[in-house]
C-alpha cells in the first residue's frame, strides 16, 4: 500500500538512478561541525553529499568531506574567527552567493554546527536561512558548549534561537549532557564519539526513510509537509533491543534514552518521525502497537511520519529512532521568519493548533496516523499496552521548570537546569 | 479584650493560613489553621493568579470556619527572587548647641538614608534598622548623649512592584487588610532564632519548595537577607530528569529515599520506582538518587556562601547556621552544609508548645508571621512607632491601601 501513496504524490520528480531524485547534503559548519561530518558513519547514499564550511583553511583541507568551502581568507588570513560570532555572521552574509551555489538543487539539508564557535554560531543560521529560501528541508544538529563556559554558553543560546527561526528542526546537543550519554566508565572522548554516533543515527534514519525502500515507507514530500515551517523545541531519541521481545525492549530503551531527558528537550511533539529497523521477524502488529505507544508517549497529534525497514543483517535486533518537534514557541515566532517560512507553508496544510491547547482535547482526537500505521488490529493491542509507560506520560510531561521564557540565571548559569548536568556529574542508573 | 491575628503565607507548594487569638496577657492561641495545595506558583512567584487566589481564599475560609471568627487583617509573607537587599546609610550633624543628640537629628539622618528611591517598577518592602553609630561608636539609643555626628543605616529590601501588588491583591480580594508585609526569611528567623541566638549571630536558611530564604543576624541585628531561587522542587526536577521518571514519582523517591550524601552501601541498594509491579516499572540504585541530590545541595550552599561573602564569618556566627523549611528534612543536609559553609550547621528547633502537627520545618514562615504579630502587634490604642514597618506607608500609599 505504501507504493500507492508514493505514486499518488504529483510533485515527485522521479529520476531513474537514485530513488526519487531527491538530493540531500550534510553540511558541517565550523570546527565542531566538520568533525561531526568526518565522524559520520552510515551506509553510503549516492545522493547524499558532504560539504564542510569554515574560515579555517587547515581545518577544511584536512576534512574527509567530498565538498569543501573555505571563505574569506582576506578577513581572517585563513585562520579562525576566534569565537567572534558577529564576524562569522558578517562573513557568511558577504559570501551569500557562493553558499547559495552550494545549495542548488538540494532538497534536504543536515546542518551540523557547534554553536559555541564563531563560525558555527555565526554562519550556521545564515546557511539555514539560505537553504530554506531554496526550499530545502533543514534539520540541524547543534552541539552546545558546557554551562561553565559561561559567556560562550549564553552566546550559543542566542545562536540556537536564531537557528531555530530557520531550520525545520534543531536538535541541540549540549555538552553538559554528553557525559550522561556514554557508558558508565566512558571517558570524555568516548562521550563525544557517542554523540557523533547519535548524529549519524539521526541522519541515517531520515536518509533511510527517504532513499530506501522498506516495509513501511515515507516519501519526501510527506516528510516535508509534516516538518514544514516548524522550528520549536525538538526531541530526538533512539533505542534498541535484542532477542524475542526485541521490539518491546527497544521501546523501553528508547524511553530511557538520555537524549530525551535533557532540559531543553520537548516532552511532547506536534510533529513526530518514528523510524523502526529490524530483522525479518519484524511483525506488522508489533510495529503498530509500538508506534501507538510512542505516539501516545509524546502526545503526538496527526502529523506523524512512520517508517519501518527490514534489514536482514540485523537478525533479532530492533532499532527505533524518533525525531519530533513542537510548534513554534511564541517568542521565536518573530516577523522575520515569515518570508522564509511562507514558501514552504504553501505546501503545508493549514496551521494546526499548537501543542498546549491540543493537550486538553487530545483524547477525543481521532487516532488516525500516517498511512500504513492505521489498521483494525491496533485497537485490540492498545488495551493491553496502554499502561505500560503510564508512569512516563502523565499530565506533568512538560516538567516543573519547562518554561523557556523564564530562565533562572545566576552568574551565567541557569539554575533550573539540573545541577548534575551542569557540574558534569555522571549519574549511573 | 482579645485580638485576632491572621497569618498568610502564599508558598510554592501550599497556601497556609493560621489564625491566632492574642489575649490581653499577650499569650497566643492558634484557633484556626488551613493548608491548601497551591499550584499557581513557581519559585515563590505567582504565575497563575486565579489558581493562587482560589487556594488562598479557600484556605482563609476554612481557617475562619475552624476558628469560629473572622479576620479583618493579616500578616502576609513575601518572598521571590525579585527581592533585593541593600545597605542604605545616612548621617546628620548634631544640631543642638549643647552637642546633645535629639530625635530631630536622627530623623534627618534617617531621611538621608531613605532618600535613595528604588528603581522604576520597584518598591521598598522593608527598611530594617541597623545599629546607630554616634561618632563612629555603635550605641543603642544616642538621644541625650553628646556627640557631633549620628549615623544611621538600614538594610533595605525592595522588590518588583507588580509581584508585591499581586500578593497584596489576593488579600484585598478577600476584603482583608494587610497589617504588615513580612519577608519570609525574617518571619522564619524570628521564629526559630530567639533573641539570644540572634545576638550571638546566626544565619537562618529556610529551604522551601520553590526558593531558599536566608537571613543573617549579627550582634542581634539583621545584616543580610536574600532569596535564592532554588528549593526542594529543584531536587525533584533534577531527580525526574536524572532518573527519567515523572515528577510525582521523583517527589516520592526524594521524600522516601533522598539524602544529601550517598553511603557506600547505596550502590547495592536497588529501588523500584513505583513498587506495585506495574508493567514498565524498573529499578534504580539508591546511589543515583543521593548523587543527584548531593550535587544540587552542594551548589545551593555554594550560592549561599557566595551571596554572603565576607559576612559568612564563623566568628560572627556564634549560633551557627540554622536550617528550616521543608527541604531541610533531607537526611545529612547539616553535615553537608557545614562542610561547604565552614560554619556549624544544625536543624532549627521550634519553640515548645506548638503541637506536633504544626512544629514542622516547612511551617516556620507562617508560624513566624504569627510570632511577629505577637511581638509587634499593636493592641487597640497602642502607639504605632515601629521603624521596621515604616515601609508600609510607602507601599501602602503607592498601592492605594
Amino acid at each position: 500500500m505504501n507504493q500507492d501513496i508514493l505514486f499518488e504524490e504529483e510533485n515527485l520528480q522521479c529520476s531513474s538512478e537514485n530513488s526519487y531524485g531527491i538530493r540531500a547534503k550534510v553540511i558541517g559548519v565550523g570546527g565542531a561541525g566538520i568533525s561531526l561530518v568526518d565522524g559520520l558513519r552510515f551506509d553510503n547514499f549516492d545522493s547524499v553529499d558532504n560539504l564542510v564550511i569554515d574560515v579555517d583553511m587547515k581545518a577544511v583541507s584536512e576534512s574527509l568531506a567530498s565538498e569543501k568551502f573555505c571563505f574569506s581568507k582576506r578577513h581572517t588570513r585563513g585562520m579562525g574567527t576566534g569565537g567572534d560570532i558577529a564576524l562569522g555572521k558578517r562573513l557568511a552574509e558577504e559570501e551569500k552567493d557562493k553558499i547559495r551555489k552550494q545549495l542548488d538543487g538540494v532538497d534536504l539539508v543536515f546542518l551540523l554546527a557547534g554553536l559555541g564557535g564563531g563560525v558555527g554560531g555565526g554562519v550556521a543560521p545564515v546557511v539555514a536561512r539560505l537553504a530554506r529560501e531554496h526550499g530545502a528541508l533543514v534539520f540541524a544538529f547543534a552541539p552546545l558548549p558546557f554551562s561553565w563556559e559561561k559567556s560562550r554558553h549564553s552566546q550559543a543560546e542566542d545562536c540556537l534561537s536564531e537557528l531555530r527561526k530557520y531550520a525545520n528542526a534543531v536538535v541541540p546537543l549540549p555538552n553538559d549532557s554528553l557525559l550522561q550519554i556514554g557508558g558508565e566508565d566512558a571517558t570524555a572522548l568516548e562521550c563525544f564519539a557517542e554523540a557523533g554516533r547519535n548524529v549519524s543515527r539521526g541522519i541515517s534514519a531520515i536518509c533511510n526513510l527517504v532513499f530506501k525502500r522498506g516495509m513501511i515507507d515515507v516519501d519526501f514530500s510527506y516528510l516535508r509537509k509534516v516538518f514544514s515551517a516548524r522550528a520549536g523545541r525538538t526531541l530526538f531519541g533512539y533505542g534498541k533491543g535484542n532477542g524475542k521481545d526485541a521490539l518491546r525492549e527497544s521501546l523501553r530503551d528508547l524511553m530511557l534514552c538520555p537524549m530525551l531527558h535533557m532540559p531543553d528537550v520537548s516532552k511532547a511533539a506536534d510533529v513526530l518521525l518514528i523510524f523502526i529497523q529490524g530483522g525479518t521477524s519484524l511483525s506488522m502488529s508489533g510495529l503498530q502497537a509500538v508506534s501507538k505507544e510512542i505516539r501516545d508517549s509524546f502526545k503526538a497529534g496527526e502529523e506523524v511520519v512512520f517508517g519501518a525497514h527490514v534489514d536482514e543483517n540485523l537478525g533479532d535486533e530492533v532499532k527505533i529512532t524518533v525525531l519530533g518537534a513542537t510548534a513554534l514557541e511564541p517568542l521565536i515566532k518573530s516577523a522575520d521568519v515569515a518570508p522564509v517560512a511562507q514558501q514552504v507553508m504553501e505546501l503545508a496544510s493549514p496551521p494546526k493548533q499548537s501543542h498546549r491547547s491540543k493537550l486538553e482535547n487530545q483524547k477525543n482526537k481521532s487516532q488516525n496516523v500516517k498511512p500504513g500505521a492505521n489498521s483494525k488490529s491496533s485497537n485490540k493491542q492498545s488495551k493491553l499496552e496502554q499502561n505500560t509507560f503510564s508512569f512516563m506520560e502523565e499530565k506533568n510531561q512538560r516538567g516543573i521548570f519547562d518554561d523557556l521564557t523564564q530562565r533562572n540565571m545566576y552568574e551565567g548559569e541557569d539554575l533550573d537546569v539540573p545541577a548534575y548536568l551542569r557540574r558534569g556529574v555522571k549519574i549511573a542508573l | 479584650m482579645s485580638k485576632i491575628i491572621g497569618a498568610v503565607e502564599i508558598g510554592t507548594s501550599f497556601a497556609k493560613v493560621l489564625i491566632g487569638e492574642l489575649s490581653e496577657d499577650k499569650s497566643l492561641n492558634i484557633v484556626g489553621k488551613s493548608f491548601r495545595k497551591n499550584e499557581g506558583l513557581r519559585k515563590g512567584e505567582i504565575i497563575d493568579f486565579r489558581k493562587t487566589a482560589s487556594s488562598v481564599h479557600a484556605a482563609i475560609d476554612e481557617a475562619e470556619k475552624m476558628s469560629g471568627t473572622t479576620v479583618d487583617s493579616i500578616y502576609l509573607a513575601q518572598t521571590g527572587s525579585h527581592l533585593r537587599g541593600a545597605l542604605l546609610k545616612g548621617s546628620a550633624n548634631v544640631a543642638s548647641p549643647d552637642g546633645r543628640v535629639t530625635p530631630a537629628d536622627l530623623k534627618r539622618a534617617a531621611e538621608e538614608a531613605k532618600r535613595k528611591q528604588p528603581a522604576m517598577g520597584r518598591s521598598y518592602v522593608h527598611h530594617v534598622s541597623m545599629p546607630i553609630q554616634l561618632d563612629g561608636r555603635p550605641v543603642d539609643d544616642p538621644v541625650g548623649m553628646r556627640g557631633q555626628n549620628v549615623e544611621l543605616a538600614f538594610w533595605s529590601i525592595d522588590g518588583d512592584e507588580s509581584a508585591i501588588r499581586m500578593n497584596l491583591d489576593i488579600a484585598h480580594q478577600y476584603s482583608l487588610e494587610v497589617d504588615d508585609l513580612i519577608l519570609s526569611s525574617i518571619a522564619s528567623a524570628t521564629l526559630v532564632a530567639g533573641p539570644d541566638l540572634r545576638r550571638a549571630g546566626v544565619l537562618v536558611v529556610d529551604i522551601g519548595a520553590g526558593v531558599t530564604d536566608i537571613a543573617l543576624y549579627r550582634g542581634g541585628n539583621i545584616a543580610f537577607t536574600g532569596v535564592i531561587p532554588v528549593g526542594g522542587d529543584h531536587l525533584t526536577g533534577d531527580l525526574a530528569m536524572g532518573l527519567r521518571v515523572l515528577e510525582p514519582y521523583a517527589e516520592e523517591l526524594k521524600l522516601e529515599y533522598g539524602k544529601a550524601q550517598s553511603d557506600p552501601s547505596d550502590s547495592e541498594q536497588d529501588l523500584w520506582i513505583i513498587g506495585n509491579k506495574t508493567i514498565g516499572d524498573r529499578t534504580i540504585s539508591r546511589k543515583a538518587i543521593a548523587d543527584i541530590i548531593h550535587v544540587r545541595t552542594v551548589e545551593l550552599f555554594e550560592i549561599i556562601s557566595k551571596e554572603l561573602g565576607e559576612l559568612l564569618n564563623p566568628n560572627d556566627l556564634g549560633s551557627g547556621v540554622l536550617l528550616t523549611g521543608g527541604a531541610s528534612r533531607l537526611p545529612g543536609i547539616e553535615q553537608l552544609g557545614a562542610k561547604v559553609l565552614g560554619v556549624p550547621v544544625s536543624k532549627a528547633n521550634f519553640p515548645s508548645g506548638l503541637g506536633n502537627d504544626l512544629s514542622q520545618a516547612e511551617n516556620s514562615t507562617v508560624l513566624g508571621l504569627l510570632h511577629y504579630g505577637l511581638e509587634d502587634h499593636r493592641l487597640p490604642g497602642e502607639k504605632y512607632t515601629n521603624e521596621d514597618a515604616g515601609f508600609f506607608r510607602k507601599v501602602g500609599t503607592f498601592l492605594g491601601i
